[in-house]
């Protein structure tokens, strides 16, 4: 069977580009950066030329700013912590109720380590709340983190505005970005639209590079300790070997991404939209999550009134269409995503969400394919749902007034 | 987290959506037993109705001849729920009867199920018992006499202890007893109890509590993190000697005579979000929300002013 990938927002394909520029590095040019012998400056000068192209790529930072790491969970528990420890003055720190755990989690066992944490709320379309923010802010605040991009709606934050806001409240008040979903997507000019950001992280594999490989973007004078210790690799600031192909493998993802994005984005922008108006038509009890926000091109997360996102998931599935979902059953905890939640989606919907991802690999026959099969497998949950009128294919009278409920009761 | 279901459960479910004959999907009108269990908050809800054969002179020999299910949940919650009608449809059992349904049965039809599904199972035995009360009222059989704990109130009356999922203490304490629970995830993973805020899980009374109450206390280290004070910086001096109050009401007032005037010229508006120390937050209105240059208007009208009337220390910032 062949397989529709749409769930790019949790990996994405390895660009066979990338596989090609990093094999030797896998192969014959094995060598430990750190070595002195002559074959060692291969790798060494792999490093140097990739850290540059990334460096150029995010609107000329100056390469000693990139720091490589393992993943973007890294590069946030780097920011974090590492600004906590050198900071331990401030003990008042800013982020959202919606980051991705390595923020979220990272924020709940910080208040439990005495450090005072705000998670700001969203509004219904997964915007945040500009005045709670603002309010938010204090003489004893550490850092503010928020995410570029949620990774379950796509929903973008204004972080040129929120960072700017910051520093003009005070200039030593740390700005972090977790920016894992939207590098070589949106535009990131960390000298121009991006400059009052001290901090930003992303991964490898959500831009068509390997898993394992991540990036901390930290701006010259920005007072952050390390995190992994025990080494003089990336001048002292994250020890450990390098990961050199796949460091390079990093670097050309966001090349060709780069490269590409001007043809690509408009072609995913038209499938994702077509996606959508299409599911929208066809099936009744649609929500579009976040559909009010600027959000993600490639990003759809739709909610199915009345049914639970797993058996959706599972009949997607054996369908060969991979998609993801933010209900209960599927996250390892009982309770659907915190996203969601935060959102105040109405809980006769919150179980039934889907999420698809787009990337520039998937086609418009492959988006024809879910619009064909999905609405069959929405109908097939809901002839087994107590609170679905299948006969006239609407709720039943006595569910109605769910729809609109949003607290757990 | 991929799946790992049997066989057997992803053809039930399979067989299930696709609307298979042989299947039970669906609720028998006027049924003889109706029972229901979850929510649709919790995220799994199976609504169990039954017919039986009526015995002409003793209800307690009435027959189960079918079954039917709604359910609202996961693969492996639908899986269930046609287990359940197929275990009892096979059997030919009595109402009481039915009552020696496990969910242990349930997942013995089903080859097994995830650790973290247990709860699917469970909650088909808890709809089975709740039509099963169900029947006995309708039928006047009085299942006290028989010597069977009715407890059909417990949810509504023990205390609360897992809020997220509305679980009373007698409740988890019975199935604590009933499924051999050991420890909290193993509540979690049969009842859902405590799998959400796990606020729960070491209270006083709390889970673990329980637990302890019907297995006998074990030592445990687990203690609560004491909550550090926080070192919080004093706070700026507000400008001049004004008091914040005093501060805030001048603002307003030069806002009020000197800036909203020049604003509506252009049918445009102001708000004050916020004001700290020397730093007064604006939001733009109207006309000016929208304007390219609000950030220069927000500077030379909004800020000049204010430094004019009030102090040279201010700083205006644009929300």
């Amino acid at each position: 069977m062949n397989i529709i990938y749409m769930d790019n927002n949790a990996t994405t394909r390895v660009a066979p580009e990338v596989v090609e520029a990093l094999m030797p590095f896998l192969t014959d040019d094995y060598f430990n950066p750190s070595s002195l012998y002559e074959p060692a400056h291969i790798p060494a000068e792999a490093i140097t030329s990739a850290r540059k192209t990334v460096a150029r790529l995010l609107g000329n930072a100056r390469p000693p700013e990139i720091l490589f790491t393992s993943c973007a969970t890294e590069s946030n528990n780097t920011a974090v912590f590492g600004t906590i420890t050198a900071n331990p003055d401030r003990r008042h720190i800013i982020t959202t109720g919606v980051e991705h755990p390595a923020i979220f989690s990272v924020g709940e066992d910080l208040q439990r380590r005495g450090i005072e944490v705000d998670f700001i709320p969203v509004d219904a379309d997964g915007q945040i709340d500009r005045v709670e923010f603002v309010r938010a802010l204090r003489s004893d605040t550490l850092m503010v983190s928020v995410m570029h991009a949620n990774n379950e709606t796509g929903v973008i934050f204004p972080v040129e505005e929120l960072s700017r806001i910051t520093k003009e409240t005070d200039e030593s008040i740390i700005f972090h970005t977790d920016a894992t979903q939207t590098v070589g997507k949106l535009p990131i000019d960390l000298r121009g639209s991006f400059k009052h950001v001290d901090l930003l992280s992303f991964s490898g594999h959500k831009l068509h590079a390997p898993k394992g490989i991540g990036a901390l973007y930290i701006r010259r004078g920005t007072r952050c300790r390390p995190f992994l210790l025990g080494g003089h690799q990336e001048d002292g600031r994250r020890a450990g070997t390098e990961n050199v192909a796949f460091i390079v493998g990093l670097a050309k993802a966001l090349e060709i991404a780069m490269d590409r994005h001007d043809e690509d984005e408009p072609q995913i922008l038209a499938m994702r939209d077509r996606l959508e108006s299409e599911l929208v038509a066809r099936i009744p009890y649609l929500e579009v999550n976040g559909k009010n926000s600027p959000r993600l091109s490639n990003t759809l997360n739709v909610a199915c009134h009345f049914i639970e996102g797993e058996g959706i998931l599972y009949q997607l599935s054996a369908q060969g269409i991979c998609a993801s979902s933010g209900s209960a059953c599927t996250s390892g905890s009982l309770e659907p995503s915190h996203v969601l939640r935060a959102m105040h989606i109405p809980f006769s919907a919150i179980h039934g969400s889907v999420r698809f991802s787009l990337s520039r690999y998937n086609t418009e026959a492959e988006i024809d394919r879910v619009i064909e099969v999905f609405p069959g497998i929405v109908d097939s949950l809901r002839r087994l749902s107590p609170y679905w009128d299948a006969k006239n294919n609407q709720p039943r009278p006595e569910a109605m007034e769910m729809l609109t409920q949003t607290d757990m009761p | 987290m991929t799946w790992n279901y049997s066989k057997k459960t992803t053809e039930l479910f399979m067989a299930a959506v696709s609307g298979q004959p042989g299947t039970h999907l669906g609720e028998i009108e006027d049924a003889d037993g109706f029972g229901e269990h979850g929510s649709l908050a919790c995220g799994d809800a199976l609504r169990f109705t039954f017919r039986v054969d009526r015995h002409p002179s003793d209800p307690r020999q009435d027959r189960i001849t079918e079954a039917r299910y709604l359910t609202f949940g996961c693969t492996s919650a639908i899986a269930a729920s046609e287990a359940l009608c197929a275990i009892i449809e096979e059997g030919d059992f009595t109402p009481i009867g039915a009552l020696q349904i496990t969910n242990q049965d349930i997942v013995k039809y089903l080859d097994g199920l995830p650790q973290a599904k247990i709860h699917c199972s469970v909650m088909g035995a808890e709809a089975l018992e709740a039509a099963v009360f169900n029947w006995a009222q309708k039928r006047g059989v009085d299942l006290a006499e028989l010597g069977i704990d009715i407890r059909h109130d417990e949810q509504e009356e023990g205390r609360l202890v897992c809020t997220c999922f509305g679980l009373t203490e007698p409740y988890i304490l019975r199935k604590i007893e009933e499924l051999n629970l050991t420890s909290i995830p193993e509540i979690t993973n049969a009842i859902k109890a405590g799998g959400a805020c796990m606020s729960c899980h070491h209270t006083p009374g709390g889970l673990q509590d329980m637990l302890d109450q019907v297995n006998g206390a074990r030592a445990t280290s687990l203690k609560q993190l004491p909550v550090l004070p926080m070192a919080r910086a004093p706070r700026a001096q507000p400008p001049a000697e004004m008091s914040p109050f005093k501060f805030a009401k001048r603002v307003e007032e030069v806002i009020e005579t000197y800036v909203r005037p020049q604003l509506a010229k252009d049918a445009g508006d102001i708000e004050i979000i916020d004001i700290k120390d020397s730093k007064v937050y604006c939001t733009m209105k109207g006309a000016c929300a929208n304007c390219m240059g609000s950030q220069s208007t927000i500077k030379m009208l909004v800020e000049q002013a204010l430094k004019d009337q009030i102090d040279q220390r201010i700083q205006v910032i644009e929300v």
